[in-house]
């Protein structure tokens, strides 16, 4: 049942993507670019699932289990453990040079619509 | 004219239904829960004890065998803090005299005879000095016509006394459980998640107190002082492997017994700089947002003057 959670992440993925898209609100289209970063932390947990394993941790083994016996054992898998932590605080950093930015274009243009900053073009 | 808040939505379903589709093929191509571990992970899980005495093989992941992973991740979080840093900064006082590369041209150019010395400004100097006092003596910041947004997060005062007890009693504990978190580092945590929590300590003396009080303490040039310490830290214990050991991220710090708070030995001292680094590295983000609110443009036609081409 896994593939529910693989699609869940896919589905979360296109709906920021649909927000970043379509939307004009620059505070919007930050929350579609959460979104989809939020979406890569269900994949990595997802991935990192073995049904019926323990949490790869060898201390305190679970009952009639060695922290050997663990190590070849069923067990999640703690790279992809890693890849969501560091993500998760990347995330929080880059959110905020995204917010940065969108409070300086509203002070600057005095708006939060896409379609007024124009200043780049042509 | 009121427009509509969706910008072209057909075209970006179409789009979204492409990526989708994409997207729910490769879900296919996944591995599933009965797969095995891959190498890496097993490799990780089988040097834990042996290699690094710590019985947390994330950690010793994060840290030891992808450490120079997580080394390039802290430097990206590091230019992510500069960037919101820099872009938040507000508006200096301007210390030279304006002019300057005008007065000292024609100076140079023999015009003026020598007039500018002795410290006495041209008549262009001294009015476009007084222009820019003018605009600064101006009294409070300046006013948007039409403001976005409301500045209640800077003029936020404390909040009632039932809030502000709650939060006393509950930030030590939470700021106690964070460090524990990054020191008992063979067990569940590390500086990732402990400066989080750290973190969230402060918002939360943000939240009970309000900017103005938490600002006079939680200062943005110590702040700042501390996160320089955390990287070089961070630098220094992974070049030292590079120098003595041969090897970037190799562990030069003695290995305490397993299940002890010295037994990661470099894996412990990076995640307690990482704890640093993240702590202070998020702090100063969501300070340096909250405090950015007096450099408002003031008006449509300064703009076009000045504004535009900045």
């Amino acid at each position: 049942m896994i593939l529910f959670n693989y699609f869940a992440a896919a589905a979360l993925f296109c709906l920021g993507l649909y927000a970043v898209i379509t939307r004009r609100n620059l505070i919007k289209i930050v929350l579609g670019l959460s979104l989809m970063e939020s979406s890569t932390y269900l994949l990595m947990v997802s991935l990192a699932y073995r049904s019926g394993s323990t949490a790869p941790l060898l201390v305190n083994p679970p009952k009639g289990q060695t922290p050997s016996s663990l190590v070849h054992g069923n067990v999640a898998d703690p790279v992809l453990q890693n890849f969501c932590l560091t993500a998760v605080i990347i995330g929080v950093a880059v959110t905020g040079v995204f917010l940065t930015v969108v409070v300086r274009i509203a002070q600057h243009y005095n708006s939060i619509d896409a379609d007024d900053i124009r200043a780049m073009r042509g | 004219m009121a427009r509509a808040d969706l910008h072209r939505p057909k075209l970006g379903l179409l789009l979204v239904a492409a990526v989708a589709t994409c997207l729910g093929a490769a879900v296919f191509t996944l591995p599933r829960d009965g797969a095995p571990l891959p190498a890496v992970a097993r490799y990780a899980m089988e040097v834990a004890i042996p290699k690094w005495h710590t019985t947390e093989p994330v950690n010793e992941i994060v840290y030891g065998t992808r450490g120079f992973d997580t080394f390039g991740e802290t430097f990206l979080l590091l230019a992510a803090v500069v960037g919101v840093v820099v872009i938040s900064r507000s508006k200096e006082r301007r210390r030279t005299v304006l002019l300057e590369d005008v007065l000292a041209s024609e100076e140079q150019l023999g015009l003026r005879g020598g007039r500018a010395r002795g410290g006495q400004k041209s008549p262009e100097s001294a009015a476009a000095e007084q222009e820019e006092r003018a605009d600064d003596s101006a009294g409070p910041p300046r006013e948007p016509h039409s403001r976005v947004g409301s500045r209640e997060p800077e003029r936020a005062t404390a909040m009632t006394v039932v809030v502000r007890g709650g939060i006393r009693a509950v930030a030590p504990v939470l700021a106690v459980a964070g460090i524990y978190l990054a020191a008992w580092g063979y067990s569940p945590g590390g500086g990732f998640p402990a400066g989080a929590v750290l973190t969230g300590v402060v918002l939360l003396a943000y939240v009970a107190y309000g900017h103005r009080a938490v600002s006079r303490i939680v200062r943005r040039n110590t702040l700042e002082n501390l996160e320089m310490l955390g990287a070089a830290a961070i630098i220094g214990l992974e070049v030292a492997g590079l120098v003595l050991k041969g090897s970037f991220s190799a562990n030069v710090l003695p290995l305490g017994q397993v299940q002890t708070i010295r037994s990661g030995g470099l894996l412990q001292a990076f995640s307690a700089s990482e704890l640093i680094e993240v702590s202070t590295g998020l702090t100063l983000v969501i300070f340096a947002f909250l405090s950015m609110g007096s450099d408002w443009t003031e008006e449509e036609s300064h703009d076009d003057e000045h504004g535009r081409g900045r």
